[in-house]
């Protein structure tokens, strides 16, 4: 059971508000306004903290996603508006994640997979909604293979995109998310893989 | 000599995902039509691929921006209890996904009909076994038909009970935007009456849906504050 916490009092609501607005947080948020980088923070938690711990199996995830905003505050005043506000937040927090797995020595070697990857995910049983048992295979799927997963079918990144950001070849980037397809399927659908 | 199979197997993920050159493609469409493992294999993939566009974004446990702040340099002595929001899940039935796996797999293929001459016979001669695709195209499309207006129903349904939690200037934006998408859906199903076989139309119609289920969830979350 969730329990209550306490936030920083804000005047207005911070959610259900039009994108313009939004985009009028983002000025003035990099011009050091805290309540409308509160808004910001509110408005795109949802879908950093979703990325996040996805792209980690959950591992640190809140820690991460503190680090994605605090990155964000450093960053908003290099923000030229030449993609979507929400498209270059999630980029940065991509790579976030992603130096964080260069200087964990045990990930290293994520996009190396041998075979044995295939063995590494035992069928689970099923509850009879997809969505929410790929949320469960997705926690145990490789590093690598996870991370370009989430990447490409979660969040729509193209396999250059993906290539560029993990310093892969477009080539690796295709090979694993097949692989992590195929675990996938071996999870969720044992009887027929 | 090794078994075909395999090599198609290891090409299945770009078949789906659309980014097989086309005499590979057709390759590909050669063996499916003539491997019913293979079909099962890529339908469930093209189930899994839809599934993943459905996860629902997420909130942590507790909230984190009272370590953000601290971490910017911000302090503010006022302070609120926070309840997190009651958050709604979207989500599709094994069936539907599948449905949308089929549905994924016959688009792609479907674009690749566009982009190649018109002709039932490939450079060997032989000819392609066309008939049992397109009924199968028919069928998919019928099914997510159905599912695709049960959910859009749903959602509307949800929206419907919280639009008074919505600033009236995101309403107003919101029914303009879906009316432009159910203009756009309407237009793709007359000319799709006309002409069912266009797969052009096909990903048009269901593009369209996409981003009408999209609107509507973004929108529903709103009301409910996640």
């Amino acid at each position: 059971m969730r329990t209550a916490l306490t936030l920083l009092q804000v005047d207005t609501p911070l959610t259900a508000r039009p994108a313009t607005d939004r985009m009028d947080d983002v000025a003035l948020a990099a011009a050091g306004d805290v309540r409308a980088f509160e808004r910001l923070y509110r408005a795109h938690l949802p879908r950093v903290h979703g990325l996040v711990r996805r792209m980690t199996a959950g591992r640190d995830a809140d820690e991460l996603t503190q680090d994605v905003f605090v990155r964000l505050w450093q960053k908003l005043s290099s923000f030229r508006g030449e993609s979507a506000f929400s498209t270059w937040l999630h980029r940065l927090a991509a790579n976030v994640v992603i130096e964080r797995f260069r200087t964990d020595t045990t990930r290293r070697q994520r996009h190396v997979d041998g075979e044995g990857i295939f063995e590494s995910l035992p069928g689970a049983r099923s509850s009879g909604d997809l969505a929410m048992d790929l949320e469960t295979a997705l926690e145990k799927l490789p590093d690598g293979a996870r991370e370009i997963f989430v990447l490409h079918d979660v969040e729509g990144y193209k396999h250059q995109e993906i290539a560029d950001l993990l310093e892969i070849s477009a080539g690796t980037s295709k090979a694993q998310l097949h692989r992590a397809r195929m675990i996938l399927r071996r999870h969720l659908r044992p009887a027929s893989a | 000599m090794s078994h075909p199979h395999d090599h198609v197997t290891e090409q299945l993920s770009e078949y789906l995902d659309g980014e097989l050159p086309v005499s590979a493609r057709e390759s590909v469409d050669a063996h499916l039509s003539g491997c019913a493992e293979c079909r099962r294999l890529i339908e469930d993939l093209g189930s899994i691929v839809a599934a993943a566009t459905t996860l629902p974004d997420t909130l942590p446990d507790r909230d984190l921006w009272a370590g953000v702040a601290q971490r910017i340099g911000a302090t503010r002595a006022t302070v609120t209890p926070f309840t997190p929001p009651v958050r709604r899940r979207f989500s599709f039935s094994v069936l539907q996904l599948a449905a949308a796996g089929i549905l994924l797999m016959l688009m792609s293929g479907g674009l690749v009909y566009l982009a190649r001459p018109h002709d039932d016979r490939g450079a060997s001669g032989v000819t392609r076994a066309e008939p049992s695709a397109a009924a199968g195209d028919a069928l998919t499309v019928s099914v997510a038909n159905a599912q695709y207006d049960g959910a859009v129903a749903d959602l509307e349904r949800r929206l419907k009970a919280g639009r008074g939690e919505l600033d009236p200037e995101t309403v107003r934006v919101l029914e303009q935007n879906l009316g432009a998408i159910d203009t756009a859906i309407e237009q793709c199903r007359r000319a799709l009456e006309a002409d069912p076989a266009n797969a052009y139309l096909t990903n048009h119609l269901v593009s369209a849906r996409q981003r009408k289920i999209a609107l509507l969830r973004r929108a529903t979350a709103l009301t409910t504050g996640s």
